[in-house]
């Protein structure tokens, strides 16, 4: 749970919704305080405005200080920030606490507590401050998780729209059939069915589910289109006969590191080279691997590789959570991704 | 006019042959697949035309064009690109012309009409916006005449000499006009200066070596003679060699 959201995880203390929370949760606890069968002597309204600024004012004073720690609490881990924010947070109540029973001592108000209780003042703000910053840390905590689980998810669906056609490929596609188009009319034809199929993955709605059988049928569409445009550079190993085809599976999860493999492993090769896709059943899961050739001199190359990688990650992850996996491993001049998803089918 | 057709995909020079079929005064006298290829080709054919792809391996086509400009006859340049958002603006800026695929013949022809020469400046400006900081492949040195192409990988070191700096290789050794500075400024990282006239291939550096005179020598992998360090030079170069 820590290791999932490294990042963010204090809310922006200096952000108007989270002041106006802090605000909210102090006016309640001023309330609870006045309501508190404690000192009936006084009437119920100014105690209720001596509470109010004086617990408006250190619930302030804890955001203003959090909000100036924001830089050195989110380099530690959740956990140590954590207890770091609240240990502040009662620290400094504390003080404060102490300073306004002093001042209020020296000017003889007796807002505060009586003369010899000073400590116990300061004490029971102390031990007030820890419930609630404790308490309203966490809701805090959980709130922005929750925040960036959201954005995350919707990122990862941006992002499968988005990375579903490099342009590159539509238009040197286009280019591939006006050529044919003299030439090969049927393998034009035929290659505008395939780029019709690809287009019609890629833009329909969102992450609909399809089968493993339709997303291999389009990897293969893909790949006619491709031999084509590379010719000899291309070559392609391919051994999934075995995989179940009716797997469900979202759309254009594969093709896209089909894609990368082609265009990092082979396009930068005068001479091409193989990509070998095979596919095998595991128990209760099924396992794809991807190979291609890594040019050595790849200057730059690997950090786009990085994105898209990292975007077919985020949407397996999105879609299977912990039971799918995605995982990369250079060896020796090769490059190999392998995706394995859970099949419940054989998960018996 | 003579036209050179430079694209790594097959298909995409057979429709370009076929439309410059199609416009008056226009000889196609060769293909080629990558820039390397395509100066080679350029050097043997001779073209007054070159219709480089961008995108292709082992030389692109920046850097082919950059390296076209040593030839004794440069031959005007028209780019061709499949989608380069990036390069696209950089040319405009840069007044170069350029064809986007698939191509139009009325645009070719209209390209043709203008098609010019281009600077080595030009396309350093090109480049430079496209992808700050990148590197050639290769160095070009011009030779009685025709281009010799020398991997930057196969370098050993650069030695300056007068208003030349000599690259030596593992094939031997060619002149270019190129200041030493410049060069160190480009593939910094990739080579280091030990000398104030000379650049040492990190991956070709095998260790320092001291003779009894106190001064210093760089032992190069695959060099016999070791090269002179200098005084300046050995700190950083100590450093550099410990953290290998």
């Amino acid at each position: 749970m820590v290791d999932a959201t490294p990042r963010r995880w204090l809310p922006q203390f200096c952000s108007l919704p989270t002041l106006f929370a802090v605000m909210v949760v102090a006016e309640l606890v001023a309330l609870v305080l006045v309501l508190a069968p404690a000192q009936p002597e006084r009437p119920l309204l100014p105690r209720l405005g001596v509470a109010t600024v004086y617990v408006q004012w250190l619930a302030l004073l804890n955001a203003v200080v959090l909000c100036s720690m924001r830089q050195p609490l989110e380099r530690m881990s959740a956990r140590a920030g954590f207890a770091f924010a609240w240990l502040l947070s009662v620290a400094v109540t504390a003080l404060a606490a102490a300073v306004v029973w002093q001042i209020d001592q020296g000017l003889g108000l007796g807002l505060s507590a009586p003369f010899g209780q000073g400590r116990r003042f300061v004490l029971g703000n102390a031990a007030i401050a820890a419930l609630i910053s404790a308490a309203l840390l966490r809701y805090l905590f959980v709130l922005e998780q929750w925040r960036e689980r959201v954005r995350a998810a919707s990122k990862a669906q941006v992002d499968a729209l988005q990375a579903r056609i490099r342009p590159h490929f539509l238009f040197n596609s286009m280019n591939t059939i006006a050529s044919l188009i003299r030439t090969r009319p049927a393998e034009a034809e035929r290659t505008v069915e395939d780029l019709a199929d690809l287009f019609r993955a890629a833009l329909g709605s969102g992450d609909a589910p399809g089968t493993l059988g339709e997303e291999l049928d389009l990897m293969d569409h893909y790949l006619r289109i491709e031999k084509l445009r590379l010719g000899d550079r291309l070559s392609i190993a391919l051994d999934v006969a075995d995989l179940p085809r009716d797997l469900p599976l979202p759309r254009l999860l594969l093709q896209p590191l089909v894609e990368n493999a082609i265009y990092h492993g082979i396009q930068p090769l005068a001479d091409g080279g193989t990509v070998r896709i095979a596919g095998r059943n595991l128990p209760g899961a099924i396992e794809i691997t991807i190979r291609n050739p890594q040019p050595t001199d790849a200057r730059g190359a690997t950090s786009r590789n990085g994105v898209a990688l990292a975007n077919i990650r985020a949407r397996i992850e999105y879609h299977f959570g912990t039971r799918g996996e995605l995982h990369v491993e250079p060896d020796g001049g090769e490059f190999a991704v392998t995706v394995r998803l859970p099949d419940a089918s054989t998960d018996r | 006019m003579r036209a050179l057709i430079v694209d790594d995909e097959p298909l995409a020079r057979e429709r370009l042959c076929a439309l410059l079929g199609e416009v008056e005064g226009i000889e196609v006298v060769g293909e080629a697949a990558t820039g390397f290829d395509a100066l080679e080709a350029a050097v043997r054919l001779r073209p007054e035309l070159v219709l480089l792809d961008i995108r292709m391996p082992v030389m692109d086509g920046l850097e082919a064009a950059r390296h076209l400009e040593a030839l004794e006859a440069p031959p005007a340049v028209i780019f061709c690109t499949a989608y380069e958002e990036h390069a696209l603006a950089a040319f405009e800026a840069n007044a170069v012309d350029y064809l986007v695929k698939p191509i139009r013949i009325e645009r070719l022809r209209a390209a043709i009409g203008k098609a010019q020469r281009l600077s080595g400046a030009t396309v350093r400006k090109i480049e430079n916006a496209v992808e700050p900081g990148r590197r050639r492949s290769h160095l070009c040195a011009r030779v009685r005449g025709s281009l010799v192409l020398v991997a930057v990988s196969d370098i050993d070191y650069l030695l300056a000499e007068d208003k030349y700096v000599v690259v030596h290789h593992a094939k031997g050794e060619v002149l270019i006009e190129e200041p030493l500075t410049a060069l160190e400024d480009e593939f910094t990282g990739r080579f280091v200066r030990i000398h104030r006239n000379c650049l040492v291939a990190l991956a070709k550096l095998a260790g320092l070596e001291r003779t009894p005179d106190g001064r210093v020598f760089a032992r190069i992998a695959g060099v016999a003679a070791p090269l002179e360090v200098s005084r300046r030079n050995l700190p950083a170069l100590r450093k550099l060699v410990r953290s290998l």
